[in-house]
């Protein structure tokens, strides 16, 4: 056992946060490290239950995956289950699940994640593992021939035979985009899924999957002192990695309305989807937007929901927000916010886009009232505590985001506060500024099926 | 009032003995320490004089609260010629009371920070919220009042209708939606859980007394159980529960509708012209979850295809690439249960995995697991519980789980327990008593003029 080691590894103590009051909200405990080699490491203790997440997120997404290997980033990910140094195939997973814990990963537009949730008592057990693989990547062809196949057949379940399968969170950004890194195929074509090679895998791991571009994120049942020694015994000799410039993910501004059509063999219903590109992260009219979005599209009492839905019944539901892919609060670079809804091949899509267009000038031509603003706030506030205050990954998820993309994971104690401070007047003028017509790009989905339901179904 | 037990520490998570292979180079992983105490919250009950029971459980160090009403109602209470109409008055629900208009409900629960949530299922309705912890007993209320004086206005009715129509034409592209309908119909036969969806005719004709006549029917007091989980005042919760129910009708007991199921193996096989996967079911009748055996099938199937771990998922994913997430479970309605291997699969690769899926079952049949492989099982099933009952809307889960099959207040505290003493004997004999390949129904969704082939050594084929 090393649990009473010293921290002297820890060179770099950048901040040690214990913040005693954030105004109205939500307190959460942040503890801020960065070590040697760059690895940026947060710890939060909640003692709520016998749990500990440990979340590791390497800031490289989808977004910076190479040319002519769409879906690398996301194959990528697969690749790290699939053996380390010390753990070889399956026993990574073996080892967390056999440890009474769950674990997972994903690829996003600005990070891969992997988290493990596991009784407490494991947790220098999980932490070892994080730490092994991310010093050693230990893989062969079969494993990658193995994953391409996995990878392949997760692509045709989710989008390939299933209607809608793309729509609007893998088509929406190719279309709404100009910038390539925002407007591939994240998910990948299959041939170039085909193409990738071992020596892309090892590129790709000595590249960006370094200790320098990384951030681990301990939450629950643990000890810091405790936790902190054992991420500098596992981590602390893991060497940094040079870096690559990060690319260049500017989109120019959008001076026209886009509008593009898509047909789908197995849909039966049309479809449409309305994007507009947020405003900048963490500047006021990114807030503002964030209760835009309460307004104009979350909740039963939502504008577009009260119109779409209620008044004139053209649809069930209007899905959607910001960031299909996670939240408001997870990504970095460019964004978009959208709205969807499937409607009967009766209606005619233009008199659809003019609801949507007049719910979003009603925002512009009367400021909204308080007691509107209110709602929202409340909304926020509500998602807010369980998200923050979660005692597991999705407290998790906001400290690495904050972590990796404005190094200052303690902004989470400040988040609720950037909210407040929207005025009706800044929702007008975040309107204006960002969800004109010609700001806008309009996916349809044309359905291409028969429609079964409207010609009677099975008896 | 029923007092959760506690858990014995040592129950939770017993010591782990790892399969690795023996490379001498190799760096094992650092044991870890004791494990650490965990017991289930408390929780607190009572019933009413009209038959409804309450469960309050304060749980978490956020300021929410999550509320949730259950009803033994459901499909299961539909005749032949009322199919979806329990969903129809699901969704009639939330469109009034005779105190606020659907509009007003929106607002109101907005302003509570949420969202009101119904949901229909096979024999179970829910009503639920979740909202910060200063509105909790208005929330109650509106549940409440949503619940039992519902106004059911007759002008929205039509456009409820259209957006069920839509949902039931979206349901019939999707091949997961077409292989779990004809499951149903092989299963369940002339059982209510044997049809899944309307006909449009059907659909288009249900009136708002028919609306009106299943709630008044099938809803009351004694098949009505609210949950509460989360930041409250226990005392003033009773106090609101009881003044907002009081009046509500005792109305009939639930209904027990158990079917008689029976299977064989005939593989339907459903054309999907030119799908690039197959969607597979493969599905037997097993022990209910109120039977001894049930626990111990629940360790079989997660040993079998139930985990990331697991047998079928590593075969069919791990070693052969054929599918991305291929899983079996145990669906369970009151009192009746079946087994079910699930996957979608790359179209020339179907034959080769049901193959695969069958070598596993028969490998558990004939061979009981090694003790590491089980005591794993274990501890995966062991944490997974405790990580259920970390969060609200996991405790209720369990809570509901737990009263609606009638299983007993020890159930959930002894759970840890009896998944812990299962033997590695146990698994093989649960796969030999109730997993008989010979008589599993097969269901498939692909094309048919590739698949055909493929599967016609697995038994007769039906379209």
């Amino acid at each position: 056992m090393k649990t009473n080691q010293t921290i002297a590894g820890v060179a770099a103590i950048l901040s040690l946060l214990a913040i005693e009051d954030a105004g109205a909200g939500l307190n959460v405990p942040v503890e801020y490290h960065k070590l040697d080699n760059g690895l940026k490491v947060v710890l939060s203790p909640d003692h709520t239950t016998p749990k500990v997440t440990v979340a590791v997120y390497y800031h490289i997404g989808f977004r910076n995956e190479p040319r002519g290997r769409t879906g690398f980033a996301h194959l990528f990910e697969h690749m790290m289950f699939q053996g380390s140094g010390n753990l070889g195939k399956m026993e990574f997973i073996q080892l967390v699940e056999s440890s009474g814990g769950n674990l997972n990963g994903s690829t996003r537009f600005d990070f891969t994640n992997y988290f493990d949730i596991v009784p407490s008592h494991k947790l220098e057990t999980i932490l070892w593992a994080e730490a092994d693989r991310m010093r050693s990547l230990d893989i062969t062809e079969e494993n990658l021939v193995n994953q391409k196949g996995v990878v392949s057949n997760e692509v045709k379940v989710n989008v390939l035979n299933r209607p809608y399968g793309g729509f609007p969170w893998l088509d929406m950004p190719q279309y709404a985009n100009e910038n390539w890194h925002n407007a591939h195929n994240f998910y990948g074509e299959l041939a170039e899924l085909e193409a990738a090679t071992l020596e892309d895998v090892r590129l790709f791991f000595d590249t960006y999957y370094s200790p320098n571009n990384a951030v681990l994120v301990v939450t629950g049942d643990f000890d810091s002192k405790e936790a902190l020694g054992w991420v500098d015994e596992y981590f602390s000799s893991i060497p940094a990695s040079e870096l690559p410039e990060p690319p260049d993910l500017t989109e120019p501004i959008q001076l026209k309305e886009k509008r593009a059509s898509k047909g789908d063999p197995l849909a039966s219903k049309p479809a449409l989807a309305v994007s507009f590109h947020m405003p900048e992260r963490n500047t006021p009219a990114f807030y503002a937007m964030g209760v835009i979005d309460q307004i104009l599209l979350q909740g039963d009492a939502s504008r577009l929901t009260e119109r779409l839905v209620k008044s004139e019944g053209v649809t069930g539901h209007v899905a959607g927000g910001i960031n299909a892919l996670g939240s408001m609060y997870n990504y970095y670079g460019p964004m978009l916010w959208t709205a969807s809804l499937r409607y009967d091949r009766t209606e005619q899509t233009d008199d659809i886009l003019s609801m949507i267009e007049e719910e979003i000038e009603g925002l512009e031509d009367e400021l909204i009232d308080e007691k509107t603003l209110q709602r929202a706030l409340t909304r926020i506030r509500s998602d807010w505590y369980d998200r923050a205050g979660s005692s597991t990954f999705r407290r998790a998820d906001l400290l690495a985001s904050f972590a990796l993309f404005d190094d200052d994971p303690a902004r989470i104690n400040g988040i609720e506060e950037e909210f407040f401070k929207v005025t009706p007047e800044l929702i007008r003028k975040t309107v204006r500024e960002y969800l004109g017509t010609e700001k806008r790009t309009v996916l349809t989905i044309v359905p291409e099926a028969g429609d079964e339901a409207e010609n009677g179904g099975r008896s | 009032m029923t007092r959760l037990r506690r858990i014995a520490a040592t129950a939770v998570v017993l010591s782990l003995a790892l399969p690795f292979s023996a490379r001498a180079e190799r760096e094992l992983p650092p044991e870890g320490g004791e494990p650490k105490n965990f017991s289930l919250p408390e929780a607190h009950t009572f019933s009413m004089i009209n038959g409804l029971r309450a469960t309050l459980v304060p749980f978490g160090n956020v300021p929410k609260v999550s509320v949730g009403v259950m009803v033994r109602t459901g499909n299961v209470d539909e005749k032949t010629e009322e199919i979806w109409l329990a969903d129809i008055v699901g969704d009639m629900l939330t469109e009034g009371t005779i105190r606020r208009t659907s509009s007003e409900i929106a607002r109101d629960i907005s302003d509570m920070g949420s969202e009101v949530r119904v949901r229909v299922g096979a024999d179970r309705l829910s009503i639920s919220t979740d909202v910060l912890s200063e509105y909790g007993l208005d929330a109650m209320r509106l549940l409440a009042e949503i619940l039992t004086t519902p106004s059911f206005p007759e002008g929205e009715l039509e456009r409820i209708k259209a957006d069920n129509l839509r949902s039931l034409s979206v349901a019939r592209t999707r091949a997961q939606s077409l292989a779990n309908e004809r499951l149903s119909e092989v299963l369940y036969g002339d059982h209510r859980y044997g049809t899944t969806y309307p006909t449009k005719e059907l659909l288009q004709g249900y009136t708002i007394d028919q609306v009106r006549a299943f709630h008044s029917k099938h809803f009351g007091a004694a098949r009505t159980h609210v949950y509460v989980v989360g930041d409250f005042d226990t005392k003033r919760m009773e106090m609101m529960i009881r003044a907002v129910f009081l009046s509500f009708a005792m109305g009939p007991p639930p209904s027990e509708q158990i079917p008689n199921t029976s299977s064989e193996r005939v593989l339907h096989l459903i054309d999907r012209p030119d799908a690039p996967q197959s969607t597979i079911r493969i599905a037997i009748s097993v022990a209910d979850p109120s039977h001894a055996d049930f626990i111990p099938l629940e360790v079989t199937n997660t040993l079998l295809g139930g985990s990331f771990s697991s047998r079928i998922i590593q075969n069919v994913r791990e070693d052969k690439g054929y599918s991305y997430s291929p899983y079996s479970s145990i669906r369970t309605h009151y009192h009746d249960a079946y087994w079910v291997e699930s996957a979608d699969v790359t179209t020339e690769h179907t034959g080769a995995t049901i193959g695969e899926i069958f070598f596993e079952i028969d490998r558990l049949r004939n061979e009981a697991p090694s003790e590491e492989e089980l005591s794993s099982v274990q501890s995966y099933m062991s944490g997974s519980f405790v990580l259920s009952n970390s969060s609200r809307w996991g405790i209720m889960g369990q809570l509901i789980y737990a009263d609606f099959q009638g299983l007993g207040d020890d159930f959930l505290t002894s759970y840890v327990e009896n998944i812990h003493a299962v033997s590695a004997d146990q698994v093989r004999d649960m796969a030999r008593r109730y997993l008989h390949d010979e008589n599993m129904a097969i269901v498939v969704v692909g094309d048919t003029a590739l698949v055909r082939a493929q599967i016609e050594p697995f038994g007769k084929i039906v379209n």
